[in-house]
């Protein structure tokens, strides 16, 4: 959360002689990051990022405090001013006003006060206070509530101002919405209020307040109020926050009660309120203090030892050293030994437990620019980590130098765009709460690259890109998802057989030797709905189904308004890299000349080529290789290579092998050799 | 026949033969020695009238000096042929543009994840992956962030529909790369050394956040471990991936899962540290780290009596368009190819 700080306003509790540039830097290096100083008349307005575990800083006076133990650390001299008090003794008030409070459960109110002042004159605020709420980006309003902003920009204790005269029966009684209640907010809107909600009746049992987030506007403080009811609390954080998120809406107030607001910065902040009541709105206070706290907390006592802040931080700081920055920084502290006890100081309860808590405040004080920068030495992990991450890179380079361009697209798509590619998104992981209509897990990368080439067609004719991510696969209601890492391919005007053998050149490289492609026949699924049928192969690697490719049916085409022939592969990565290996199998180089020899096929049925090379390897153990080097028509050319690892062939030997292979064909597939 | 003046005649055509610098010349010269009625070819048909006994001896001479001139001339064509050719002065246009071989693109995000791979592989880094749709209970929960924790609200979650586990709560898509720390200390005690490179997501979109990108994170934990080492892995990794030149800082920020927390910084690219409108004062955040907390050491398994560690994660796109100079990180996921083809 960001908060602005006037200078000149942060100059009421700092008397120091450092400038608005020393202040940002010093602050920032040390304790709060300080993002931009805006110049402002006579000023300067620091923005500073408050982390979450710091709601002490959510004020002026949280900074001069930060402040006042780092600046001497820059040799700058630093006083902190306590913020001015009234004295009044708060319970010897005659004949004072009256209000029955009860509080439904302690928990939902740690800490509950209230004040009551009398011929409170309601009037703009002073010059200079309007001035200072405008430059921490408050309006001002008049000077009753802007004496609660004021006090909450200053002392980061949100306060709430009633018009007593409008609390019915002088009675409030602090619970729980019930289920459909509703309060209209001093911003007149009437808001349906969730189960749980921490809220304040009056004795009609009407709401007046939705607390810690806004006041009720039957109850606020307007032009003809007289008497004002001072309300200043601590709320359950966790019921603050559900109630925001519900509501989606939040407050200054409420970012401030959720990250937890001290209960015994609450009577100073009081204190400070009547000098301001008396001074800008000349009120009397006429009731006792209201003052319920049924808990109060028990001051905290954390130690550290010398060695562990040196196991933590890695170089020496004497614990005298350690001990005046803690004292700097407000904590009591006693060094017993090689030990430090420190007791926190109560606006730091929250934050500091642990010895570890005590090593930051010390170390970002004395400087994280002082800790040296050094390599660690020691023993290194044994496993290796995600070995695919590699075969990822190697693919990669491989497509790349096949001319792929890769891309990265969302991992989440609308229903819209799965419907084109027929995939349910019932059978689909979702998102609960998406932040466009892309509401999806993608079960698939296909749609993506389509989009991608439709996209992109009209700047590049030919298209090669490709995808390597996860896709998302519901399991089971209490299972993770499976997330299968893809590649997918997408190409347009290639043919089937050039595609082919880009994926064959890809598995070549990945060493993998046992594949083949199978005919694809299931209709139904996704891949038969958005292919073409007769164009379409299963791949198959060490036995197991690792894949498709295919071309894309025109329909499909048209509906992504795709002009090209467009061929798809897609394959599971897990699945393939399990049979890749990096080695390669060594044969020794052959000592005698290998015969080589085209003959040309007569092939006028449907015979898969691969069955015809397979019969033709199988007559002859000296047949090495068998390559199809050329097609037309009707005939092709196989190219076989014969070759003995222990001699020369001789034509005779050759001979008689070719024999067999035609006769072999004749007899077993009634195939001719061209004559 | 005089034996001199076959040889004389020989000399006189080679002399000339060798002076020629044309082939037309050369032409000449062989007309006027081998032609039908140049000097050697008259010699030749003079052989017949010799006595028989000479015959056979001067005609092998005349023969061996045709032969001599033919070659001569045949040398010398070559070396005439091949000073034209060096002295050729074609205009030739070494402008024209080469024939082009085609090569594809890699991404940018896989460029970066390689590099920083490597570098911190160099030191020892293991590179790991964890699920990227993940449980409340790794994602917050075990980080020291139970539910309804106000640190949640920094990590804009998206949560999945309708997956729910009794131990592990409800599932979300990962808005750190934190969510891998309790699963490594899971599967292994230290030393650990991890780089984790992942996909995270969160509810933001503009020209500095897209819903879905890239972090990558450091958990180192072994005994002795402290933040003198985490200084000197950042510093190490910004100069090698920035440049010598660069210079890193820390300061302190909060985490729920690291105690004490820092924001890491670096010197600024445009400005080299002196301070200008794209920096704070010099300095440019770039990601944050912390010692991890004692609580998410026990609930890894890990004892924190006995262990200590770092953490780092910062968002690869933001370190990426540093470097690159790129202003909207949603070009990174549109595949736009005027922009993929220029990587």
């Amino acid at each position: 959360m960001n908060i602005l700080i006037p200078d000149s306003w942060l100059r009421d509790f700092i008397k120091t002689k450092a400038s608005v540039k020393q202040i940002a830097e010093y602050l920032s290096l040390c304790s709060q990051s300080v993002e931009k100083i805006i110049p402002s008349k006579n000023d300067s307005i620091y923005e500073i990022e408050i982390t979450s575990n710091r709601p002490d800083c959510l004020s002026i006076y949280g900074i001069a405090r930060e402040l006042n133990a780092i600046l001497p650390r820059f040799n700058i001299k630093a006083e902190l001013i306590e913020p001015k008090e009234d004295k009044s003794k708060l319970s010897e008030i005659k004949k004072p006003l009256q209000l029955r409070v009860e509080i439904n459960k302690d928990s939902l109110c740690p800490r509950f006060t209230a004040l009551i002042f009398d011929n409170v004159e309601i009037k703009p605020s002073s010059k200079i206070t309007q001035e200072r709420l405008e430059k921490a980006g408050i309006r001002a309003l008049n000077n009753v509530i802007d004496i609660s902003n004021y006090l909450m920009t200053e002392l980061g204790q949100p306060m709430h101002t009633f018009d007593y005269d409008k609390i019915k029966k002088n009675k409030m009684t602090l619970r729980e919405s019930k289920e459909e209640e509703t309060v209209v907010t001093i911003d007149n809107k009437e808001r349906k209020l969730p189960k749980g909600t921490i809220v304040i009746e009056d004795g009609e049992k009407r709401l007046i307040d939705l607390c810690g987030i806004m006041g009720g506007a039957n109850s606020e403080v307007d032009e003809n109020t007289k008497r004002v009811l001072l309300f200043i609390q601590t709320y359950d954080p966790i019921k603050i926050r559900q109630t925001c998120q519900k509501l989606s809406f939040r407050t200054e107030a409420a970012s401030r009660f959720e990250k937890g607001v001290d209960p015994e910065g609450v009577i100073p902040a009081m204190k400070r309120a009547i000098k301001m009541f008396k001074d800008n709105c000349d009120a009397s206070i006429a009731s006792n203090l209201i003052d319920i706290y049924p808990n109060p907390q028990k001051p905290q006592k954390v130690s550290l030892t010398k060695d562990k802040l040196k196991k933590v931080t890695g170089i020496e700081i004497n614990l005298e050293e350690a001990g005046k920055i803690l004292n700097n920084l407000s904590f009591e502290t006693k060094i017993k030994q090689d030990e430090i006890e420190a007791l926190v100081p109560h606006w730091r309860w929250e934050d500091i437990n642990i010895p570890e808590d005590l090593i930051e405040e010390i170390a970002r004080i004395y400087g994280y620019y002082n800790i040296p920068n050094n390599l660690f030495v020691g023993n290194i992990p044994q496993d290796g980590g995600n070995q695919n991450l590699n075969w990822q890179s190697k693919i990669k380079n491989v497509l790349k130098s096949l001319n792929f361009n890769e891309t990265y697209n969302y991992s989440m798509v609308s229903p819209q765009i799965l419907e084109k590619v027929k995939i349910e998104k019932s059978d689909c992981i979702q998102i609960d709460n998406p932040l466009t209509e892309e509401n999806i897990m993608r079960p698939s990368l296909i749609p993506s690259l389509l989009t991608v080439i439709s996209n992109n067609q009209k700047y590049q004719d030919k298209i090669r890109i490709f995808e390597i991510a996860n896709i998302y696969l519901f399991i089971k209601e209490d299972k993770l998802p499976e997330e299968n890492l893809t590649l997918t391919l997408a190409i347009t005007k290639d043919s089937f057989y050039s595609v082919k053998g880009i994926l064959e050149t890809l598995l070549n490289e990945l060493n993998i030797k046992d594949y083949k492609f199978n005919p694809y026949e299931l209709e139904k699924t996704t891949y038969g709905k958005i292919f073409k049928h007769n164009n379409l192969a299963e791949i198959i690697v060490d036995k197991e189904p690792v894949g498709v490719i295919g071309e894309l049916d025109h329909k499909i085409r048209d509906d992504f308004n795709i002009k090209e022939r467009t061929i798809i592969v897609d394959i599971e990565l897990d699945q393939i890299l399990k049979s890749a290996s990096s080695i390669k199998e060594y044969k020794p180089i052959p000592k005698y000349p290998a015969i080589i020899e085209d003959l040309t096929l007569v092939i006028d049925k449907n015979v898969p080529i691969e069955d015809i090379i397979e019969l033709i390897k199988s007559t002859s153990l000296i047949i090495e290789t068998v390559d199809l080097v050329d097609s037309f028509k009707e005939n092709f050319t196989l190219r076989i290579s014969y070759q003995d690892e222990k001699k020369t062939l001789t034509d005779k030997e050759v001979k008689k092998v070719r024999e067999k292979i035609i006769k072999n064909l004749r007899d077993k597939l009634k195939i001719k050799i061209k004559s | 026949m005089d034996l001199n003046k076959i040889q004389n005649l020989k000399n006189q055509a080679l002399s000339s033969i060798i002076e020629a610098d044309t082939k037309d010349e050369l032409e000449q010269i062989r007309i006027s020695y081998l032609g039908r009625k140049g000097g050697i070819t008259n010699l030749l048909k003079e052989v017949p009238k010799l006595k028989p006994e000479e015959r056979k001896e001067i005609g092998k001479l005349i023969n061996e000096a045709k032969k001599v001139v033919e070659d001569g001339i045949k040398q010398q064509i070559k070396i005439i042929l091949k000073q034209k050719e060096n002295k050729d002065d074609k205009w030739f246009d070494v402008t024209m543009p080469g024939e082009k071989t085609n090569l594809g693109h890699l991404h940018l995000i896989t460029l970066a994840s390689q590099e920083i791979s490597d570098i911190f592989k160099r030191i020892g880094f293991k590179q790991v992956s964890y699920p990227e749709i993940e449980w409340d209970w790794y994602a917050f929960e075990k980080l020291n962030m139970p539910k309804n924790h106000p640190a949640r609200d920094e990590w804009e979650t998206f949560f999945i529909k309708g997956l729910k586990n009794k131990k592990y709560g409800g599932a979300v898509l990962t808005p750190h790369t934190s969510s891998g720390q309790i699963r490594e200390m899971e599967k292994h005690q230290p030393p650990i050394r991890m780089l984790n490179i992942a996909k995270c997501y969160r509810r933001q979109i503009d020209t500095s956040h897209a819903p879905m990108f890239y972090q990558f994170e450091t958990l180192v934990i072994n005994k002795g471990i402290n933040i003198t080492h985490l200084k000197g892995t950042l510093d190490y990794f910004v100069k090698e991936y920035f440049g010598k030149d660069r210079k890193t800082r820390i300061r302190p920020f909060h985490f729920q899962f690291t105690e004490p927390s820092f924001e890491v910084d670096i010197t600024c690219s445009v400005c080299g540290g002196k301070g200008c409108k794209v920096c704070k004062e010099g300095w440019v955040e770039i990601g944050g780290a912390g010692m991890v907390h004692p609580q998410v050491l026990k609930n890894g398994g890990i004892d924190p009596n006995k262990y200590t560690g770092f953490a780092s994660g910062f968002g690869l796109e933001r370190v990426l368009m540093m470097k690159y100079g790129i202003d909207d990180i949603r070009l990174l996921f549109n595949s736009d190819f005027r922009f993929l083809n220029q990587f």
